[in-house]
């Protein structure tokens, strides 16, 4: 009996059992859904086995979609437990695990795919190339997040969620203080995710450095490749610390080990050291994409060329270096002396001069610019200002002697919102909109797209803003609730009223994709925001070899040239080489979710046998013989005619 | 490239092993902590140049200033982690 | 699929030239995994808690003969590529044979040395010390025995498809992974052992 045990709940309460009820019902609705309108084989040949680099970037998007409402489901129970003081809605315990699923879920499976979606749309089109370099392994990564995140979200109804933070910092995160398999879920989840990311990042930086279509040299690459170009290098090298400091977690918590243990020699202290040393370039893993995105948004609606585009790339390549430098800032209180915290503090300063470089390029792209308001540009004029008040109190931050007073207070947890929110989260809404038409050939209604970023600045603003005051007063953040003569009641409902309008701006963007689809027009041409690089100089929808004939580009702006005069498609139609199709990578997934959950629950023999079965995907992978196939010319015309007829 | 014998990976063989024995000095003769230090340090970085140009053939392709930028920028924030790590946990704490 | 006869077999396709840039840059990934976890020992290597220091429990003959077999590894799967690219089937394949033999040997032997760690009270829990040696030994273990798998595999296909682009790619590719497993030993072997027993 004990056996099965594991697998209930540890803190039970009605609204998860409502929840595992909808969870049953939902899948059974998809299952019935897709049996009725037949869906099973076309679910399977077009979007399960695809290689295609823009089909993953749709998957990635809508799994996005999805964990930004579960975080955000998680993120209006907590604003609603500390609305009023004294509040018994939730339990200490389930307020632990609210906030931790709301990091992780947040951080990892919203905002990391959010960014990989873009990725993997845009950066073949933007330099010209068929698809990334390793198709294959491209849609082994989505499989292996998309693991990693149903394994990380089924803890929530299955064993018990990670109640250690997002953070999980040892001794807490050990047997001693997290109990339930919460927390075993969290260091395999975000292993496999992990190890998806990594293989991504490798994917990325090999297609950027080798398929650039002629005349496309680094310094022509539009800005959003340079961004992600980054990203991935920061990728690549943080995603392996993770990696390691999961195992020793795991090795902690599953065989005893002695790493971040208080006896035997342990170390605690090593995890908070490991894992910054990952999570701080991780921030900037999430954030320069969505420089990238803000750069493109910018320039076509400034009807101007990005200003400073050197100094845009010198100062990411500067951040790439710096973001591994600074980590210590997240833990100045941890006992290091004044040497290490000085130099910590000075590196950490050092990283608001490249950004504000950025902030500069941006100002005087619009300076005489012809602006128009759409809502992509809505997003990032409403980025600028608010991306620099949180950047500012970073620097606020960074002072290691004030850090005392700020630490693990609510000015903490306004600061990386208001980072993060402005930054990260409207870039991925002002590129969700002005990529739409390119991903689904229709525009999003600007109307309710305006409505929708004006409810989320000011919901954004009054939810945040009122931690800056309440942090700076002690509040402490991660408490589940506080006394009224704590005196933090008014701004606390403040931050609950504020958290309700952007839940209904969330809601909104549900509605205006319902309503575009029914009601957009959908003959908008290739090119409806009048944008001037590469991506757009093909059809809408994209045809799935990208370009009939390989651009010739002659500068970032390549669109824009074509104005000019000139001839971006020069030649005729060839032979095109794609790759297959393949089911392994859908399946090496699920065999990886059955690993983790064998992992999570220390079941030794379906490990085993998991194990294995991935070790023989890579085998058959290895002795297959698959050289893909060929577009013939007749396609081609066949498709070009078609797309330039609609 | 015909060249039938091959003298390249030879003689990186013997100097990869005189190396390795350069290193074991610091094991069969007595000496201060700091000098063992530094023939280790020499020595391994030494062989493992030697591995990445003779065996590894880091530099033949065109792409050879993209894998030495990776290598290189790894090997750096690799050793800023080791030592910013020890500099936190041991030194400074 | 266009080749190119004017480049080394294993650069002769475009895709394989993406394999192997993919792979030195998975390599700089490898670089970082190895650096943790040497920071991590570095950390804890004197946090020996109730059990052995690195000491006590080191010996110098196991460790100099996986040493000398890694080192021969590595050049004999230098010798393989070299063979490789002057079109010998049977050399080639001669020297993978070797270098996974070599490889096999190195693992039986610290297979010896893991079983000995734990006779003598160094297991996996008795400290953070002994935690992180083994893992770190551990996992460079695990890379190799990867290795081996990954190797035969590639040795079964040259035999049955000949040197083709495709399996040229692969044998060079394996050629990276082999010389770096062994660029990480070199660092072991002086950073663990030669720096613990000094």
């Amino acid at each position: 009996m004990e056996f099965f045990e594991r697998f209930a709940v540890p803190h039970p309460s009605p609204a998860i059992y409502a929840s595992m009820v909808a969870i049953g019902l939902t899948v059974i609705a998809i299952i019935a859904g897709l049996t009725y309108f037949k869906k099973w084989g076309y679910l399977w040949r077009e979007w399960l086995t695809t290689v295609d680099h823009k089909r993953i970037a749709i998957m990635y998007l809508i799994s996005a979609l999805l964990m930004l409402f579960r975080g955000g489901a998680d993120a209006i129970l907590m604003r609603a437990q500390l609305a009023v003081p004294d509040n018994k809605m939730l339990d200490a315990q389930h307020y632990n695990e609210i906030f931790t699923t709301h990091g992780v879920v947040m951080i990892m499976f919203m905002a990391m795919p959010f960014v990989f979606a873009f990725m993997n749309y845009l950066i073949p089109l933007q330099i010209g190339a068929r698809d990334v370099a390793f198709p294959r392994l491209n849609a082994i990564s989505f499989w292996l997040f998309f693991a990693g995140a149903m394994l990380f979200n089924i803890s929530f109804v299955v064993g018990g969620s990670p109640d250690a933070g997002w953070t999980s910092y040892f001794p807490l995160a050990g047997n001693d203080f997290s109990t339930s398999v919460g927390t075993n879920y969290y260091m395999i989840a975000l292993q496999i995710s992990g190890l998806g990311t990594l293989m991504t990042g490798i994917n990325m930086i090999t297609t950027i450095f080798k398929m650039r279509a002629p005349g496309m040299t680094l310094m022509k690459m539009p800005m959003f490749t340079w961004s992600s170009l980054i990203a991935n290098v920061i990728i690549v090298f943080a995603f392996p610390v993770l990696t390691v400091a999961l195992a020793m977690g795991t090795m902690d918590r599953l065989f005893g080990t002695n790493f971040f243990t208080t006896s035997n020699g342990g170390m605690d202290m090593l995890w908070a050291n490991l894992f910054w040393v990952w999570g701080h370039p991780e921030v900037y893993i999430l954030i320069l994409p969505a420089f990238g995105l803000y750069s493109e948004i910018i320039a076509t609606f400034s009807g101007r060329n990005l200003y400073g585009y050197k100094s845009m790339v010198a100062s990411m390549v500067l951040i790439s270096l710096l973001s591994f430098l600074v980590w210590t800032h997240h833990f100045f209180t941890m006992g290091q002396g004044a040497l290490t915290n000085s130099i910590f503090s000075i590196t950490t300063m050092a990283i608001a001069v490249p950004t504000g470089v950025k902030i500069f390029n941006w100002l005087f792209t619009l300076w005489k610019g012809k602006i128009r308001f759409t809502v992509p540009m809505l997003y990032s004029l409403g980025f600028i200002p608010l991306f620099t008040v949180g950047g500012v109190t970073g620097v606020m931050l960074a002072m290691s002697a004030a850090d005392y007073q700020y630490h693990n207070t609510m000015f903490l947890v306004a600061h990386f919102h208001n980072t993060i929110i402005p930054g990260v989260v409207f870039a991925m809404l002002a590129g969700f909109t002005y990529y739409w038409p390119k991903m689904f050939g229709f525009m999003l209604n600007e109307k309710i797209g305006k409505w929708t970023f004006w409810m989320l600045t000011v919901g954004f603003v009054l939810a945040f803003f009122p931690m800056y005051i309440s942090g700076l007063d002690g509040q402490a953040r991660r408490m589940y609730t506080y006394s009224e003569a704590a005196g933090f009641s008014m701004l606390n409902m403040l931050s609950f009223v504020g958290a309700a309008v952007m839940a209904f701006g969330f809601v909104l963007i549900v509605y205006n994709i319902y309503y575009s689809v029914r009601y957009s027009p959908r003959n908008i041409g290739a090119n409806p925001w009048n944008a001037r690089s590469l991506e757009w100089a093909t059809h809408t929808p994209v045809p799935e070899y990208n370009f009939a004939i390989t651009p010739n580009v002659a500068s970032s702006e390549a669109l824009r040239d074509v104005k000019n005069g000139h001839d971006l498609f020069p030649g005729k139609y060839e032979k095109i080489h794609m790759p297959n199709n393949s089911g392994l990578p859908f399946i090496m997934g699920v065999i990886f979710f059955v690993w983790g959950f064998s992992f999570v629950f220390a079941m030794w023999i379906p490990l085993i046998i998991a194990t294995i079965g991935i070790f023989a995907c890579m085998g058959y992978r290895s002795a297959e013989k698959d050289h893909g196939r060929y577009i013939s010319v007749k396609e081609i015309e066949d498709t070009e005619t078609k797309l330039r007829g609609a | 490239m015909s060249e039938l014998f091959p003298r390249k990976q030879v003689m990186g063989f013997v100097f990869s092993l005189v190396l390795t024995a350069i290193a074991l000095s610091v094991y069969f003769l007595d000496m201060s902590f700091t000098t063992g230090m530094i023939i280790l340090l020499v020595t391994a970085f030494i062989q493992a140049g030697l591995q990445l140009v003779v065996f590894m053939h880091a530099g033949e392709s065109k792409d050879k200033g993209v894998i030495y930028t990776n290598v290189y920028y790894a090997l750096i924030i690799a050793l800023v982690t080791i030592f910013g790590t020890l500099l936190i946990l041991l030194w400074d704490m | 699929m266009k080749i190119d006869n004017s480049l080394p077999l294993e650069y002769s396709t475009d895709q394989n030239q993406l394999n192997i840039l993919g792979f030195w840059i998975f390599l700089g990934a490898e670089i970082m995994l190895f650096g943790t976890l040497f920071a991590s020992y570095f950390t804890l290597v004197d946090r020996t808690g109730a059990g052995p220091a690195g000491a006590e429990i080191f010996e110098i003959t196991p460790v100099l003969i996986e040493t000398l077999l890694l080192l021969t590894s590595s050049f004999t799967i230098g010798l393989a590529v070299h063979a490789m690219r002057l079109a010998n089937k049977k050399a080639t394949m001669a020297f993978i044979g070797i270098t996974l033999l070599l490889g096999l040997a190195f693992l039986g032997v610290e297979i010896y040395e893991f079983v000995h760690y734990v006779h003598i009270g160094a297991g996996l829990q008795t400290s953070a010390f002994t935690a992180i040696l083994l893992t770190t030994l551990g996992t460079h273990g695990a890379h190799v025995t990867f290795g081996l798998f990954w190797g035969t595999f590639i040795l079964l296909q040259i035999k049955k498809r000949g040197l083709t682009p495709e399996t040229g790619n692969k044998s060079f590719i394996f050629s990276l992974y082999w010389h770096f497993l062994d660029v990480v030993w070199i660092f072991i072997f002086s950073f663990v052992y030669l720096k613990g027993m000094m």
